[in-house]
């Protein structure tokens, strides 16, 4: 190992050590350090392993890679992962640093790393990756990431760069993701085939509604959420391709999860995800999908994705002054349309609380709440609570949707009255964006029940 | 008594919530019993002079916004250039707003032509200005701030025959240079706030709803609405703006 690299890594790995006695999570620093002292950090740590499986897109990356890793590890393939870090560059060396050994080569052959949508094509360009997952593309936090053309400009580009050593898994419902591929990689796509979950129409804030070759409008005969479907160029000849790796018999069971028919080769199983709604059905869809593209026998991808415990905040439920709290993060405007689509498929009446930041984790600009399409909740929601740095603009966007709501702008004071209106073995729900997620966690935590996300 | 709403290409040019400056219209309407119809105006069809009241152009991405440039010139401007002669009121944002302008420079290529119906023209810009926006509004059109946010890379640069719509407090404006924002003249609007802008700044909503009501049905008044949520809404934007320049 190189001296430049060692002295990197020892730095690294004491400033985790550092942060961590003085109880902060410690996911950036330690990779910052290294990289400044190495640029080449990430190339050379992930040397190591010969199978890293990267997982990107704009909704989903952090289930799915769960999802992934889950999967792995029932099939007793050791690996590590960067859930220590974040899914940035400078994340993913802060957890390859944490696993490097000084001397010698890691135990594990295989890395599984979720890589946000922009670092993806660093990340790529560094390492030689053996599997891609993309999962989806829509509109998210523009003033962080730009617009969503931007991010796949920067993908085409990306894949172009692979060789036929990595194997892309596309979903050929997006048809921002399906057009990936113009490059020398594999190609494996995965989608749903289930004509009964049809929309009938495209939402307002569906993304890719024009053809990517020829810029004419999209016709589609299915429409399963946002602008993910089957669909077919007005004009030119593109086409959603056929996967090869597909969800068909979809059952959505509300908040308790939903089952479906995994096809393959004409191998069938079906799979019952305790993860609510069609979102993470993809996630289960595209995990699977990687799993069998491993070799790993469907029964054991069956059972590791039944015995699932969902990510931090990512439609958990957990339990707080006798109340369970569902919880799942809100970041844009599908992810919301699809989690109030889940939560408010049944007719009895909600407690809800949405908090909005707009710190720049959460994204500064709130424009993208009026995306969303609130009525289901307007209509059903027994009682509405809205808190966070905006709010106030959630509680007009409301307004305008027709539902009133109680606001408390501090965000432990509407969680204690959140808790306060719920009745005993109640469950009410909790829409925060990111960092007040971690603040209302950390709130509850105080009142006895999850652990730090850092550990989870 | 009715208001008829044009949105001109509601998929393509709607990246950024615009759609809450659609909906503060009619909600605004509604409360007060007036009928509102909204046309959703799509790319391919030729627009007819004179059934539209109000329209409303948003901000798209700069591929749609190519596209939607030369379906303008060949399907609607004719139109266009027709109502906005004879009085009807225009809300348009961010690309929308360039594309009422005279043009759009890029880096490279041909410049893209607008249809000229506000003196202004865009210059592609290096720096992206994104952040909050507040501006003090034009004296002699409204009193107070309006409140937005802004994501643009374009420059744009007034001419004679318009007013800037207000002189920035917070964020880059127009150009980042001038510390101008917007764009006006008569009934006809340009800006780069969205946040989205009207449900904000509930006065200037209710501005252009008087105006297209007027152009259609002569004198008309408004009756006062309960705005306590929209003014807290703009107040509390107007305090992060200031904690966040």
């Amino acid at each position: 190992m190189d001296i430049r690299l060692q002295t990197a890594l020892l730095s690294a790995k004491a400033s985790r050590k550092l942060l961590r006695r003085f109880g902060s999570g410690a996911t950036a620093a330690p990779g910052l350090v290294a990289q400044y002292i190495d640029k080449d950090s990430l190339r050379k740590l992930a040397a190591s392993y010969p199978n890293i499986i990267l997982v990107s897109g704009t909704n989903g990356k952090t289930t799915t890679s769960r999802l992934i890793s889950a999967i792995l590890e029932k099939a007793g393939l050791a690996h590590i992962d960067n859930r220590e870090g974040s899914n940035l560059t400078r994340g993913l060396i802060t957890s390859l640093a944490s696993y490097a050994r000084l001397s010698g080569k890691p135990k594990e052959q295989t890395a599984i790393f979720e890589v946000d949508e922009a670092a993806l094509p660093y990340v790529v360009s560094q390492i030689n990756p053996k599997l891609i997952v993309l999962t989806n593309l829509f509109r998210d936090q523009l003033d962080r990431y730009g617009e969503v053309d931007t991010i796949r400009r920067l993908w085409l580009k990306s894949v172009e760069n692979l060789d036929s050593a990595t194997t892309l898994l596309l979903n050929a419902d997006d048809p921002g993701i399906a057009s990936l591929t113009k490059t020398r990689a594999k190609v494996v796509f995965f989608g749903l085939e289930d004509p009964k979950l049809n929309l009938e129409k495209l939402p307002h804030a569906a993304d890719f509604i024009n053809c990517t070759n020829c810029g004419s409008v999209l016709n589609y005969s299915q429409v399963y959420l946002s602008h993910l479907g089957a669909y077919r160029c007005s004009k030119c000849p593109l086409t959603r391709p056929n996967p090869q790796v597909s969800a068909g018999e979809i059952h959505l069971n509300d908040l308790k999860g939903a089952n479906f028919l995994l096809l393959a080769k004409k191998r069938t199983i079906t799979i019952e995800s305790p993860l609510p709604g069609l979102y993470n059905l993809y996630n289960a869809l595209a995990a699977s999908t990687l799993g069998l593209q491993l070799g790993i026998a469907p029964t054991t991808i069956k059972t590791a994705i039944g015995q699932f415990k969902p990510a931090f905040g990512r439609t958990e439920t957990f339990v707080s002054n006798s109340k369970k709290i569902f919880t799942s993060l809100v970041k844009n405007p599908t992810g919301f349309n699809e989690v109030i689509r889940t939560v408010f498929s049944g007719q009895d009446k909600k407690v809800v609380l949405i908090a909005i930041n707009d710190l720049i984790a959460d994204g500064r600009d709130v424009s993208w709440l009026w995306d969303v399409d609130f009525e289901p909740l307007a209509e059903r929601a027994q009682k509405v609570f809205v808190s966070g740095l905006r709010a106030a603009d959630m509680q007009l966007r409301l307004k305008y949707a027709g539902a009133a709501s109680e606001r408390f702008d501090d965000l432990e004071e509407a969680a204690e009255h959140l808790l306060a209106f719920a009745e005993k073995g109640e469950t009410v729900y909790l829409f925060p964006t990111y960092t007040a997620l971690i603040k209302l966690k950390a709130f509850f935590a105080q009142k006895g029940l999850t652990a730090n996300f850092w550990e989870d | 008594m009715q208001l008829t709403i044009g949105w001109l290409y509601p998929k393509q040019m709607s990246t950024y919530g615009d759609r809450g400056n659609i909906l503060t219209l009619q909600k605004r309407c509604q409360w007060r019993n007036i009928g509102t119809r909204l046309i959703e105006i799509e790319p391919e069809s030729r627009l007819e002079s004179g059934k539209i009241d109000l329209y409303f152009f948003g901000g798209g991405q700069d591929q749609a916004q190519e596209v939607v440039a030369k379906d303008l010139k060949k399907f609607k401007k004719s139109a266009l250039l027709e109502d906005a002669g004879k009085g009807a009121v225009f809300l348009s944002i961010c690309g929308g707003y360039q594309l009422l302008g005279k043009y759009y420079q890029p880096f490279a290529g041909a410049e893209i032509e607008g249809i000229g119906i506000l003196d202004v023209h865009t210059i592609a810009g290096k720096k992206r200005l994104i952040g909050n926006v507040a501006i003090e509004s034009n004296p002699l059109l409204l009193r107070g701030k309006l409140i937005g946010f802004e994501n643009h890379s374009g420059k744009t640069y007034l001419g004679k025959a318009v007013e800037p719509l207000g002189k920035i407090i917070i964020g880059g404006g127009n150009n980042g240079e001038d510390r101008t924002e917007g764009a006006w003249r008569k009934n006809i609007f340009g800006c780069y706030l969205h946040g989205p802008l009207l449900p904000k700044n509930p006065r200037f909503a209710d501005l252009l709803i008087e105006r297209a009501l007027q152009y259609r049905w002569g004198d008309v008044g408004l009756t006062p609405l309960d705005d306590k949520e929209e003014i807290a809404a703009h107040e509390s934007s107007f305090q992060r703006a200031k904690i966040q320049k």
